[in-house]
């Protein structure tokens, strides 16, 4: 089940996932165009509101778009993500003004027991690796799991960071982390095969607010690193923007 | 108005689910088997959608304060009401200061108990459903109390030994095999040859499966690419080999995102039969089309909405709450 809308529309296959679900993937070239693609659509399904879907989540270049069976159908749904491309194309995207998000982090230690492994695979010594992590503003890309975590590319590190061959069973909350060509911040304790290289004593995730996490995709953070003996300064204060 | 939970067992006060949840990064959670906690509500006279508690595998007591009507769906036990044995799938009559006790479940692993009116639960995003991983939630422990909204005076069965309902909805059966329906998933051609394996396979129920995901051993697909796979959202009830031990399949409580290819999509319907399987129990996997499933559970809600309207006539004759509502519209067959 593949769709080639007209050429004036983004490259677009849509595939079925289930009873409950299609994936919907952008496929042209250009990786930041898929990107835009996917959260202009997930944005102007969720105004659309139309009856039986659930929701979408956007990710890098794809959409899962969920719905009630019982309400639509697979056929009815991807009719109608065709029809949102359509619409998308004639009206643009809304621009949304991005916020900015400062992270204080502790490098190492207990706060980041990966940091030396990263810094070793990465042929750099473990200041380098801070450097480099502080250095660039990261794009969230997307909500991931668990809870909400921001999904960003990685900082400009030579090689992929490769996972942990033994995942850990809990990773705190506030952990920064990074693996493959990714950078991350665990809103909540879970379980984690990424490397830890520091952490945060900001609380991320608010289960009692709405939105649970203060950032969307497209917004901008940067990490500042911090000494061990601040952390208790920050402990408890809520990841707010800057701007 | 209340009821006092004596024994918790494994158990929480849960709904259909967060839905949402996944575009915030939740997961859908709530109800594993749908299908008994819509027959629970719906037999209790509520909305499909409303707050009930889920059991799972243990034992579980709780004391009425009130007079109370409940119903008890799900894996099949012994459900007793100030001793007296009741039937599951039925509406029940409690009395204050009975205990309603459920016990020694068997040939399934989780049971529903739906209380006319309802329970209060705190709300997240419009669900009360557990999410284990931001830490919300009702789990039930001893000496909690939860707050009924509905006292129902007792119902008398003016015929000694015969049932007080006979409402004629088919219960679901429980066996220890199952066959569980799946869609090819949108990844099945990374699997080459090898996807065939899943259909060819009995898998056995591995004891850490969970509300997040069922692992089942058996003979594995592999992907045939070694390809990085970008992070992306996953459907409740995808198939996936993240490992050479295991497969996985995806449950209510799934991470929204993950970079495992999806080899198979389980139904709708069939989610329910694997909410049920136990540890060690066997499942074979049947291909289905998106088309047949659909219709499948829309055959399911269809038997549910014969039986709201039942339920509606006789608690209307017996002068019980209102009428039921429907939780949703319906659409006719074949839309």
């Amino acid at each position: 089940m593949t769709a080639h809308p007209t050429a004036a529309q983004p490259p677009v296959e849509v595939f079925e996932s289930g009873d409950a679900a299609l994936r919907v993937v952008a496929s042209s070239p250009d990786r930041e165009a898929n990107w835009a693609t996917v959260h202009a659509l997930a944005a102007w399904l969720d105004n659309a509101g139309a009856d039986g879907v659930h929701g979408a989540v956007p990710t890098y270049d794809s959409l899962l778009v969920e719905f009630d069976p019982a309400v639509t159908s697979a056929r009815q749904v991807r009719a109608f993500v065709l029809l949102g491309l359509r619409q998308l194309e004639f009206a643009g995207v809304p621009a949304r003004a991005p916020r900015e998000f400062l992270v204080p982090v502790v490098y190492g230690g207990e706060y980041g027991p990966d940091l030396e492994r990263v810094a070793e695979q990465q042929q750099l010594s473990v200041d380098e690796v801070i450097q480099l992590h502080t250095t660039k503003a990261y794009v969230i890309r997307c909500l991931g799991a668990p809870a909400g975590s921001p999904m960003m590319d990685g900082p400009d590190f030579p090689f992929p960071v490769p996972r942990l061959k033994d995942p850990r069973l809990s990773v705190p909350a506030g952990a920064v982390s990074v693996a493959g060509r990714q950078a991350v911040i665990a809103p909540a304790m879970a379980p984690g095969g990424w490397c830890v290289i520091g952490q945060t004593p900001l609380t991320v995730l608010d289960a009692g607010s709405e939105p649970l996490v203060p950032y969307v995709p497209g917004d901008a953070l940067r990490f500042l690193q911090i000494h061990p003996e601040d952390f208790a300064q920050y402990e408890g204060r809520k990841l707010e923007a800057i701007r | 108005m209340s009821l006092v939970i004596q024994q918790p067992g494994n158990s929480v006060v849960t709904d259909l689910g967060r839905f949402r949840g996944p575009r915030f990064g939740l997961p859908v959670n709530g109800a594993l088997d749908q299908f008994s906690a819509r027959a629970a509500n719906i037999l209790a006279g509520n909305g499909d959608d409303a707050p009930l508690l889920e059991v799972t595998a243990l034992d579980f007591r709780m004391r009425a304060t009130t007079d109370l009507l409940i119903a008890v769906t799900g894996a099949p036990l012994r459900l007793t009401v100030g001793g007296r044995e009741c039937q599951q799938w039925e509406p029940v009559s409690v009395q204050a200061g009975e205990t309603i006790a459920l016990r020694r479940m068997h040939g399934g692993l989780r049971a529903y108990i739906a209380v006319h009116g309802s329970v209060d639960a705190p709300v997240l995003l419009g669900s009360c459903a557990p999410d284990t991983v931001v830490g919300f939630g009702l789990r039930l422990a001893e000496g909690t109390e939860l707050k009924t909204s509905r006292s129902v005076p007792p119902i008398r069965q003016p015929y000694f030994d015969l049932p007080l309902f006979r409402l004629g909805l088919t219960r679901p059966e429980f066996h220890s095999t199952a066959v569980v329906e799946v869609t090819d998933g949108p990844d099945v051609e990374e699997f080459g040859d090898t996807a065939e394996l899943l259909y060819n396979t009995e898998y056995t129920v591995s004891g850490r499966s969970n509300h997040i995901g069922l692992r089942l051993g058996g003979a594995l697909p592999e992907r045939q690419s070694t390809a990085e796979v970008l992070s992306r959202g996953v459907p409740v009830g995808a198939v996936e080999v993240p490992s050479r031990e295991e497969l996985l399949v995806l449950h209510r409580g799934r991470g929204v995102t993950a970079g495992y290819p999806v080899l198979a999509v389980v139904t709708s319907r069939s989610l329910d039969v694997l909410a049920q399987a136990r540890p060690g129990h066997k499942i074979t996997f049947r291909r289905t089309s998106v088309t047949e499933a659909t219709a499948k559970h829309r055959a399911a809600l269809r038997e549910l909405e014969t039986l709201r309207s039942k339920v509606g006539t006789v608690f209307s004759l017996l002068g019980i709450g209102n009428q039921p509502g429907r939780h949703q519209p319906l659409p006719a067959a074949g839309t």
